[in-house]
């Protein structure tokens, strides 16, 4: 074995490498790696520049997405490894416009919370860089090192408060379970690996479904894999760390999870389902179905008991992953639609989160708190922020003709068009779950509207610069594509290009 | 009595089963990280087999990762008992529970 | 697509019906951009963004070509969402117009006549909202956009009565959020299928609008019937047919005057509505499957909502259970499924949203001077306010049925239709005319006869304005009720079509003919409303 190693080795060619492609990645390694070079180098001084420099790296890593999607060519790298398409493009754009909302919402967080600041954005744009690499990762063991990459430093972020034992737990128990996910995903692409003798996503599909009924080890492989990503995704019942490691994660850290990190869980889950296990829907469907039925319906149901919004939204995140996962249950039956429902929903669950954690950041600013009490007469001394709130908890109610309800549309329409008995049952469960989802939502929205304010006081709320301008940013991206739907629609008009070789 | 691949694969399976039964059992974060660094191993055995059955490169380069990720796994979870210690000497899992979970 | 190219001819160029949609919304969003320090100003603006939409509708009534009454006329279609076939397609026909024209003069005279309690620029920039989704159901020739302006009317309402409401408000606002989304969350379900379905089967592209889904008629039965029961949930809880009803009297007791008004008014009528415009349109063999059994519990519903009427102490939940009652008979006329009975029901939406909208408004007035709605706690009102017991005496007769006002044709025709179908049930139905009689009646007596003591001796009379604001209803109430032809021969053409269409749709399906259809001709109609003996012929055939 070793010879033959060191055979290849000295035969060893560097592949092609068409470095217009990796470029988004290259841009926001350089930001990431000079962010860190100025913490070191500056100490204290660099503290003022780092949101600034982080924010400028995001949106600098923009422009050769942007070329990217102009130029409009697929492209693929070291064997199909690393392709570049129309759906990684999109992708990789959410990544980093949520990436820089965050950082527009942690700034004033992170800067009076008296916690050293350049590490906290040298570590969100390592995380970042590993989802923008997800987004392209066509290969198990590609897709392993983004998945590490994006979960590494977001352990450390759920820690940032440190002198905190609140966060101090949520990092630890986020860990723990993240650390576990990677072990069992690993352990099902070592038995993927051993089954079809290649990593590749494109010929594992070929090799796997190429006989009429899987193999013991194949199944077990698949259901490895899933797992994996269910506890990144928060879905029932591997969601147990999700509740807690919100709840005492710093606030904006822990919009970045339920929002990014999961969409990157989601994204993994997509490039396997669809190039990997597309052939294999006899194993992989009834499990998602499962996952996606069970997480709305607990998900929603225990959302009802919260008191805290925090949690409130934790678990509606986990309703929310059931909702998204819901296609991906009919993913061999309508691939098209159930990827851009899939995908659609990923990006305005993106924005109408984000906004949703903003107000809870910005009404924490007086409060203190995130108890839903303490929105009690909330119009009375914060307009504003009632009215985005109640856009954004109307949006994840799915109310017309927020974006919301875009989102919902795409995920029934493609579960019916299934025309399968379970793409209907899915379709039913979505609608009953999105019942009992407006009642948690409808009540928030009851308490800040009509209820007096706990104690009369109505100073109001001071919302920072930065904070505004994400507020305002969620708002008019959660209405428009609610209005013109036609937007996100054509946007999300995506395929999976499995086939582009390199 | 030869090793046919088999055998390194029922080593595997079991040396992962002992850690992910360690890993919900056990509630001390220290014993807990030998457990998750035993279920990578366990991969890695996995891996090799196959690599070798298969006679195919792939499986080694992949170890190769698996081991470099796995010790950064370990650091950051090493400094996360650091943090924590500093604050409660006697750390383990079950007194974490300043958050209901 | 035929139909729609057909009345291309009454088609103008002016999108009069997007226009009607949107000005009433931007109207709301110009509220918005108002400064604070004028308040006054929130209520002229209001008024006159509502006027403005009345106009229209005024202008359209009065273009309406009631010859092509069956085809949809004044269509805007224009892409929305391509790649879907999800058009923004309004059009209106003789089922519609004369709801839309109900929308667009109840809105107005809402406006006019109740100033808002407290914060009036959300307030009346909500009813705005409200008009353009109401007015958007009662439009939408596409599911889709149906379904959005269904939606969209829950929001207002919800914070009409969260914000403005009295009492357990909170709780009643959730509470008719919850109950109206969970009848129409399963609709999107049975809206989709629908799309999907006529798509595979058909091999045309996918599309939601309403003529094409309605005219392939490529649904299997079986399938057919689960999407009508879908659609039939969300309308039965929105009009709402017992046993769904249990939001309403909460909501109406809970909300301000306005909100009860547009409630009773138009809201209610989106549900009797759909079943007209979707639900017997999309699916004619199912709703023939069905139309017993929503007969019976129209039948119950009137029953129920009288009997329990009858026991109420509040004046306002009162008239919320007669409104149960009530619209069962809009849906035993509707799923009698014949000419008769559909367009009583018809007739039947527009009377009761001017004689309960009256009566509510009425109610409120009252509570406004005693800030009581306990019927124990009124009495004698006659002696101070003639004016307002006049007013309230013809309202509630117009409501009872009383031949020569308008409830009258409309109950009549129902239970001729009902009678031809179901003959059974529409001699129980007319029972329920005469409860309303007696707990109306007993209501009027307590409330207005005996001695005024306290408060009630020095309750002040309708001021001019209120006074102004009641005669539209006056007008509307006896013109209707006298002359009720022009209203009727618009809406007959488009009804003719719709159970013609059933005919062809449904094998062994013939429209129930009633014997006294062949005696009574519309044109006779016009005099039916100085016929007292009318209504006895209708329960003895």
């Amino acid at each position: 074995m070793l010879a033959a190693l060191a055979a290849e080795v000295g035969d060893f060619v560097r592949p092609p490498i068409d470095w217009h492609a990796a470029a988004p990645e290259l841009t926001l390694l350089a930001f990431g790696v000079l962010l860190t070079l100025m913490d070191i180098v500056w100490l204290e001084r660099g503290r003022k520049w780092a949101p600034a420099l982080a924010s400028i790296g995001l949106l600098a890593t923009m422009v050769p997405i942007i070329t990217l999607a102009v130029d409009g060519a697929d492209r693929s790298m070291f064997g199909g490894a690393f392709v570049v398409d129309k759906y990684a493009l999109i992708m990789k754009a959410v990544f980093i416009l949520a990436g820089y909302i965050v950082v527009l919402i942690s700034s004033n967080y992170i800067s009076e919370g008296d916690y050293w600041e350049n590490e906290y954005y040298g570590l969100l744009l390592s995380s970042i860089l590993g989802m923008i690499l997800m987004a392209s990762a066509r290969d198990l063991i590609t897709i392993f090192i983004a998945l590490e990459l994006l979960s590494i430093p977001a352990y450390m972020l759920a820690t940032w408060r440190k002198r905190d034992l609140k966060s101090n737990e949520a990092g630890l128990k986020y860990y723990l379970m993240g650390v576990f996910a990677s072990a069992i995903l690993l352990y099902g692409m070592s038995l993927l690996y051993g089954a079809s003798g290649t990593t590749l996503l494109v010929d594992l599909n070929e090799s796997i479904s190429a006989s009429d009924s899987p193999s013991a080890i194949v199944v077990m492989g698949i259901i490895f894999v899933i797992v994996g990503f269910a506890f990144k995704v928060s879905a029932v019942p591997f969601h147990t760390w999700a509740p807690d490691t919100y709840e005492g994660a710093p606030t904006p850290v822990t919009a970045f999870l339920s929002v990014a990190s999961k969409a990157a869980g989601f994204v993994a889950l997509m490039n396997m389902l669809f190039v990997g296990f597309i052939g294999r829907d006899d194993v992989y469907e009834p499990m998602i179905f499962a996952l996606a039925a069970v997480s709305m319906t607990v998900g929603n149901l225990i959302a009802l008991r919260q008191t805290n919004i925090v949690r409130m939204l934790a678990y509606s995140g986990v309703a929310q992953a059931g909702y998204m996962l819901a296609p991906l249950a009919v993913a061999s039956d309508v691939p098209d639609s159930a990827l851009a429902a899939t995908v659609s929903y990923l990006v305005i669950y993106a924005v109408m989160n984000l906004g949703a954690f903003a107000v809870v950041i910005a009404v924490a600013r007086k409060t203190r708190s995130a108890e839903i009490d303490d929105y009690r007469g909330l119009f009375h001394y914060a307009p504003g922020l009632t009215v985005a709130m109640t856009i954004f908890l109307f949006a994840l109610a799915g109310i017309p003709p927020l974006g919301g309800w875009w989102a919902k549309f795409r995920i029934m329409g493609a579960v019916i068009e299934a025309n399968t008995v379970s793409g209907v049952v899915l379709g039913v469960f979505v609608a009953v779950n999105s019942v009992i989802a407006l009642y948690y939502y409808a009540r928030i929205g009851a308490k800040m509207w009509a209820d007096e304010a706990p104690d009369g006081d109505l100073t109001p709320v001071r919302v920072p610069a930065s904070l505004k301008s994400a507020l305002v940013l969620t708002v008019a991206a959660t209405i428009v594509f609610g209005v013109l739907p036609g937007l996100v629609g054509d946007v999300t008009k995506v395929s999976l290009l499995a086939g582009v070789g390199g | 009595m030869e090793l046919t691949t088999t055998w390194y694969l029922v080593l595997s399976a079991s040396m992962f089963s002992i850690g992910a039964t360690g890993l919900l059992v056990r509630r001390n974060p220290l014993v807990m990280f030998m457990c998750v660094e035993l279920m990578l191993n366990a991969v890695n055995i996995s891996f090799v087999a196959f690599g070798s059955d298969l006679n195919d490169v792939g499986g080694q380069i992949a170890v190769f990762f698996v081991l470099v990720v796995a010790a950064v796994e370990v650091v950051v979870g090493l400094a996360l008992v650091v943090a924590i210690t500093r604050r409660r000497a006697d750390a383990t899992a079950d007194d974490l529970s300043v958050l209901r979970g | 697509m035929t139909s729609l190219l057909a009345s291309e001819t009454a088609a103008v160029s002016f999108p009069v019906l997007t226009a009607m949609v949107l000005t009433p919304f931007l109207g709301a969003l110009l509220l918005l951009v108002l400064p604070n320090n004028r308040p006054e100003y929130f209520k002229q603006v209001a008024f006159l963004v509502s006027a403005l939409t009345a106009a229209m509708t005024a202008w359209v009534m009065v273009e309406f070509d009631k010859a092509h009454a069956a085809t949809f006329q004044f269509v805007d279609q224009y892409e929305w969402i391509e790649t879907l076939g999800i058009s923004w397609a309004l059009g209106l026909d003789g089922i519609s117009l004369w709801l839309v024209v109900l929308t667009g003069a109840l809105f107005p005279i809402v406006i006019l006549a109740i100033d808002a309690e407290h914060s009036p620029k959300p307030y009346y920039a909500w009813i705005l909202v409200l008009e353009a989704g109401c007015m958007g159901v009662f439009l939408a020739l596409d599911l889709f956009a149906f379904f959005v302006f269904f939606e969209i009317v829950l929001v207002p309402m919800y914070f009409l009565i969260g914000q403005w409401g009295h009492g357990e408000r909170a709780y009643a606002a959730t509470k008719f959020f919850i109950y109206t989304m969970m009848g129409s969350a399963l609709m999107l379900v049975g809206i989709i299928s629908t799309a999907v379905i006529t798509a595979n089967t058909t091999g045309n592209d996918l599309t939601f609008g309403l003529i094409e889904l309605a005219e392939s008629q490529a649904l299997g039965q079986t399938a057919a019937r689960w999407i009508f029961l879908s659609f039939a949930l969300a309308f039965a809880v929105k009009v709402p047919i017992f046993p769904l009803h249990t939001w309403l009297p909460d909501a109406h007791t809970n909300a301000p005057t306005a909100g009860s008004v547009i409630l009773a008014g138009v809201m209610l009528k989106l549900g009797t509505y759909g079943f007209l415009r979707f639900g017997i349109y999309l699916f004619p063999e199912a709703a023939v499957y069905f139309a017993p059994f929503l007969v019976a519990l129209g039948t119950i519903g009137i029953l129920y909502g009288a009997i329990a009427a009858t026991m109420q102490r509040d004046l306002k939940r009162l008239v919320a259970y007669s409104s149960v009652a009530h619209l069962g008979f809009i849906v035993i006329g509707t799923f009698a499924l014949n000419t008769e009975g559909i367009e009583g029901g018809l007739l039947q939406m527009v009377n009761h949203g001017v004689s309960t909208g009256a009566l509510f408004l009425l109610v409120g007035m009252i509570y406004e001077r005693r800030h009581t709605r306990e019927i124990s706690k009124l009495g004698g009102l006659q002696k101070p306010a003639p004016m307002l017991a006049g007013v309230f005496m013809v309202v509630m007769l117009s409501s009872i049925g009383l031949p020569g006002l308008n409830g009258f044709v409309g109950e009549f025709l129902t239970l001729i239709g009902a009678f031809a179908a179901h003959r059974w049930w529409a001699v129980v139905a007319a029972s329920g005319v005469i409860i309303a009689a007696l707990y109306l009646l007993w209501a009027y007596q307590r409330v207005f006869h005996g001695p005024a003591e306290g408060d009630n001796a020095t309750m002040p009379d309708l001021t001019v304005r209120e006074g102004l604001t009641m005669v539209p209803f006056l007008v509307a109430i006896v013109f209707m009720g006298v002359y009720p032809k022009p209203v009727l021969e618009r809406m007959e053409p488009a009804v003719d079509a719709l159970v013609a269409h059933v005919e062809t749709h449904v094998e062994d399906f013939d429209e129930p003919v009633a014997d006294i259809a062949h005696h009574v001709e519309l044109e006779d109609l016009a005099d039916l409303g100085t016929d007292t003996h009318g209504e006895e012929d209708g329960e003895h055939g």
